[in-house]
């Protein structure tokens, strides 16, 4: 049986003919990489002969193409000559191109040097020129000239290799194959008697490309998915926001290092706050609450105005939490996040953060493990640990570890019970069970990404290539 | 945060037991090991924790950890108290600049190389953290042998001299804050002073010009015996830092004696009694979760370190050198770190919830499903930008804050403000991807930030040779049939596009989007050398999104 191409390629050769492969391919209307599987395909089943031949043939070198086009340099040298015959002088004007003119001058017996001076004995003929314009047109010439240009470097040899095809015969039924169903055929039924050319199925097509999610998006669509069928709610919040909202409602203190200009993205502007609630949260930082010390020292009402690039979604949870102080209340949010970083292949000074929340009365430390535990569970990661930490806004403290086959235990983001300092000024009633993580190291780990860089200038061949499935 | 290197050898002997037995727990107390060496390890601890900044200090909570000794260790009763021998007059005029001083003698110290490494590294961690770069809290350790007592803490103005450390010739407030390395290093901590604070002997010498030199004639050699720390600053931490050193000094064997500070009040230093803090048993039942007994509850306080006594309420003693304790939360954390964290048995929480997604994801998801439907590649890009490639590059006008968030401190140029367009940086993206095969068709649908507020964009781009207006129409048609929006088109003024081939998408009479043909000039901008055509619109006028929070 014969494949489509085989017989697109046979069809209308003759036997016993031979043909070039380029010229049965271009009759075939045959790539020639196709023409060529074709007819080894139909040599193999005894149709055809492949010949392969060779044939040198020659081509001007740089200076070949130099010459060609400004003249040989003994041709110039002639020139010269009938200006001066000064040695010096002519070395300056011709630079290298002198001695290769005097010894092919020489050799002919067409000048002589003495005291510094050329004198031309005879005016000799410079064939090659003609030669090399004939190479050049792939023409027939001599071979006495061939070597002389070889030896003068301005021809090199090419190897041409060419096939050629002999048809020893065809197959018999050809005309009976349908290549192409068409909706005429379909309409007459004419295809009933005849039968259908096989396609070579391992032939590769051409790449296609639709529209596709970015894979980064893909893991964050996971992740909320995740939250929702937690029964979550998810809550999204601007990137400017006050110093007040990003760190002093959290109970940062306002001398803490993570607020430094080093660190943090402020704005150069000031807006006005709910006075009562930074009177209350002001409280807080210089004399405790709920039987709290407090940081002591003075707490400055223009620091908490201050705009700023939010450093963490918390700014959002916790602002969230201030409008809707009531339990229960089951909140995510999972958003860009600002630190003032140089970029490297781990760091990025802006990234995307997870965020969840629980709000309500008879909760406590153990249930924010079994949350952590149940959404790592869920995240894929089915072993998980529990290690002390520390973050300024929670207590207890802890941070997550996972387990992952081939790299081990990592830490995965960090966890707590918002401090009473935080959730009393705030009138935020019960216990906030809190926990986070980095959208850009889960993203490391589940697309095997080394550099965090690559998600924000994407290439496309990346894109296009990459996986759906995470 | 600091990292504290513990060497294996000195561990052992402090704590009393092989490393192994400590490699395996000491992460469960509170910190991250970063790294396991043959001769040492080099551990992270974290910020709130400054008495475990020496080896002294994690010795001691080892050993309560690893329940080799438990409970309060009573550091008061090796302070020797005299209330004539060591005076420090504190003169008014430093109230102003750096009020605060304490302080404390140590006698008989073993000058090991091991016990003075580990001093300095303290004193350089506590310097960073609670004295945030030695600006609110710092520490001088001079040899008492070459002090006269008493001595007088006061300020001077910039004149005054003495032969700062280091240093073999006097030089003035003024020189050593211009030339003197520390002075250079710390200056910034006293710009703007005219008078400057001093500590003072009985000889008129200067002993300490803190926060930034001692004198050269304090100098701590390796025959100093006896020590005398001085510790400045403006509040508690300044006694906090000192009780963390002073039970340093005493886990090393030195005696301490007090130091007396006379200023409106009269104060004696250190003050290592322990603080006590009253817990209800339901605040602790609360927190964690779940209930523990009494004696749980002890013995776990105890292997923390805490003196603990149960009555009708739990009694807990607070060491002085714990001076991150402000809550009674912080000890029940304490509760649940000395029980282990590996004890405790998870329990998913019963609190109910609606899901629901936020309604700009949901008009993200939207878009995004009719977007991919008609063949274009999803990218991202970040929100930060510049006015270049914001504007200029796009041949776009815009000013700070009416138009765009200008960041105060960029860290480059290519960060200076937060994006107000998508559309420049799908350009970019173009620009990235010009070996890749055209067609190309990418999108991104964020947010964007105008007059500091997020809005949320959906931008659009094709580039081939061939593409034209007609082309990008169809897909803005395409985009509006299938969200089902009414629309209208007028002629753009956008100069980020070509004339003539411009169009503004009008939505409820109002202008909600650009599309067209890139203008060629636009392109050579972004080094682009194939036609592109592009949308984009914002979301957040054609759909009602609400209040984002």
């Amino acid at each position: 049986m014969l494949s489509s191409i085989e017989v697109k390629f046979i069809k209308q050769l003759e036997v016993g003919k031979k043909y070039l492969l380029k010229d049965a391919a271009d009759i075939a209307n045959l790539s020639l990489d196709a023409a060529k599987k074709a007819a080894m395909l139909l040599q193999q089943k005894g149709y055809l002969k492949i010949y392969e031949t060779k044939e040198i043939s020659y081509k001007l070198t740089e200076d070949g193409e130099k010459f060609l086009e400004e003249g040989f340099p003994e041709e110039k040298l002639l020139n010269l000559l009938e200006k001066t015959k000064d040695v010096e002088e002519l070395k300056r004007t011709m630079g290298e191109d002198f001695s290769i003119a005097v010894s092919w001058l020489k050799k002919k017996g067409s000048v002589e040097i003495k005291d510094g001076k050329i004198f031309l004995l005879s005016r000799p003929k410079i064939p090659e020129k003609d030669v090399l314009k004939t190479v050049k047109e792939k023409g027939k010439v001599d071979e006495k000239f061939v070597e002389i240009l070889k030896k003068r470097k301005l021809i090199e040899e090419v190897e041409n290799k060419f096939f050629e095809v002999e048809i020893l015969k065809k197959p018999s039924i050809i005309e009976d194959y349908i290549v192409e169903v068409t909706p005429e055929l379909i309409l007459s039924g004419a295809w009933r008697d005849k039968k259908f050319l096989a396609y070579d199925v391992r032939v590769q097509s051409k790449d296609v490309y639709g529209g596709k999610i970015h894979p980064y998006e893909r893991i964050i669509r996971e992740c909320r998915k995740i939250f929702l069928e937690m029964g979550f709610k998810e809550i999204k919040g601007h990137y400017v926001q006050t110093a007040f909202w990003n760190f002093d409602s959290l109970f940062q203190p306002q001398d803490h290092p993570a607020r430094d200009m080093q660190d943090t993205f402020y704005l150069d502007k000031y807006v006005d706050l709910d006075e009562k609630l930074a009177e209350k949260v002001k409280i807080a930082h210089e004399k405790g609450v709920a039987g709290s010390t407090g940081w002591g020292g003075i707490w400055s009402l223009e620091k908490a105005k201050q705009l700023v690039m939010r450093t963490h979604t918390t700014t959002i949870t916790i602002h969230y939490l201030a409008r809707n102080p009531n339990p229960p209340q089951k909140a995510f949010c999972i958003d860009r996040v600002y630190r003032r970083e140089a970029i490297d292949a781990t760091h990025l000074p802006e990234f995307d953060q997870l965020e969840g929340v629980v709000l309500d009365e008879k909760v406590g430390f153990k249930h924010l493990l079994g949350l952590l535990k149940e959404f790592f569970a869920k995240m894929g990661f089915e072993e998980v640990r529990f290690r002390p930490g520390y973050f300024p806004y929670t207590e207890p403290s802890v941070e997550p570890e996972v387990y992952v086959d081939e790299i081990g235990w990592i830490e995965l983001g960090g966890a707590g019970i918002f401090r009473k300092e935080v959730t009393e000024p705030l009138g935020i009633k019960g216990k906030v069970l809190a926990w986070g993580l980095g959208i850009g190291r889960l993203a490391m780990l589940k697309l095997g990404l080394k550099d965090l860089r690559k998600l924000y200038l994407p290439d496309l061949g990346w894109l296009r290539n990459a996986r759906v499935r995470t | 945060m600091p990292v504290i290197r513990l060497y294996w050898r000195e561990l052992e002997e402090l704590v009393g037991v092989k490393r192994d037995v400590i490699l395996k727990r000491i992460s469960m107390l509170g910190c991250d090991v970063e790294r396991v060496y043959e001769d040492y390890i080099d551990v992270e601890f974290f910020p709130n924790r400054p008495d475990l900044y020496s080896i002294e200090g994690v010795a001691r909570a080892l050993r309560g950890f690893l329940e080799i000794e438990k409970g309060l260790k009573d550091y008061k009763k090796s302070v020797k108290v005299d209330e004539t021998k060591w005076k420090i007059f504190v003169e008014s005029s430093v109230l102003d600049v750096r009020p605060r001083i304490a302080g404390c003698v140590a006698k008989n110290v073993k000058m090991s190389d091991e016990f003075i490494r580990s001093l300095i590294s303290l004193q350089e961690d506590l310097h960073w953290t609670i004295g945030r770069n030695r600006r609110k809290m710092a520490i001088g350790i001079h040899d008492l042998s070459k002090i006269s007592f008493p001595l007088i803490y006061k300020a001077v103005d910039s004149k005054f001299s003495f032969v700062p450390l280091d240093f073999n010739f006097k030089m003035t407030v003024e020189e050593i804050l211009k030339d003197h390395p520390k002075g250079k290093a710390f200056s910034f901590i006293l710009e703007g002073k005219e008078k400057f604070p001093m500590i003072i002997d009985s000889e008129g010498d200067a002993i300490s010009f803190p926060p930034i030199i001692n004198s050269e004639k304090t100098r701590v050699t390796e025959k100093t015996k006896d020590l005398f720390i001085d510790v400045t600053g403006f509040d508690e931490n300044v006694d906090r830092a000192l009780n963390i050193i002073a039970c340093m000094l005493i886990d090393r064997g030195a005696e301490i004696e007090s130091v007396v500070v006379h200023s409106s009040r009269f104060e004696v230093f250190p003050k290592l009694e322990a603080k006590v803090i009253e817990i209800e048993r339901d605040e602790i039942y609360s927190l964690l979760g779940f209930k523990l007994n009494d004696e749980e509850i002890k013995d776990s306080l105890e292997k923390m370190r805490f003196g603990c006594e149960i009555g009708e309420k739990i009694k807990v003693f607070v060491p002085a050198y714990r001076v991150d304790v402000m809550h009674a939360w912080d000890v029940i954390e304490d509760i649940a770190i000395g029980l282990g964290y590996d004890k405790i048995i998870p329990e998913y929480p019963k609190t109910e919830g609606v899901a629901s997604p936020h309604p700009w994801n949901e008009v993200k998801d939207l878009v995004k499903e009719v977007m991919i439907g008609l063949g274009f590649v999803e990218v991202l890009t970040f929100t930060l930008s510049n006015e270049k490639e914001m504007y200029v590059n796009m041949k776009r006008k815009a000013k700070p804050w009416e138009n765009y968030v200008p960041l105060m401190h960029p860290l480059t140029s290519d960060h200076t403000l937060v994006r107000t367009s998508i559309l420049p940086k799908l350009l970019g993206v173009l620009n990235f991807n010009k070996h890749h095969e055209v067609p190309q068709k990418i999108f991104e649908v964020g947010d964007v930030v105008r007059a500091m507020k997020n809005e949320l964009h959906l931008a659009a781009c094709i580039t081939h040779p061939r593409t034209n207006f007609s082309e990008i129409r169809g897909y803005v048609q395409a985009l509006m049939r299938d969200l089902g929006i009414p629309w209208d088109v007028k002629e753009s003024e956008d100069e980020a596009f070509l004339e003539g081939r411009r169009a503004d998408i009008i939505v409820n009479k109002e202008v909600v989007g650009t599309f067209g043909e890139i203008n060629p000039e636009v392109l050579e901008n972004f080094k682009i050398e194939m036609p592109v055509t592009a949308f984009e619109i914002d979301l957040s006028k054609i759909f009602d999104l609400g209040e984002i929070l």
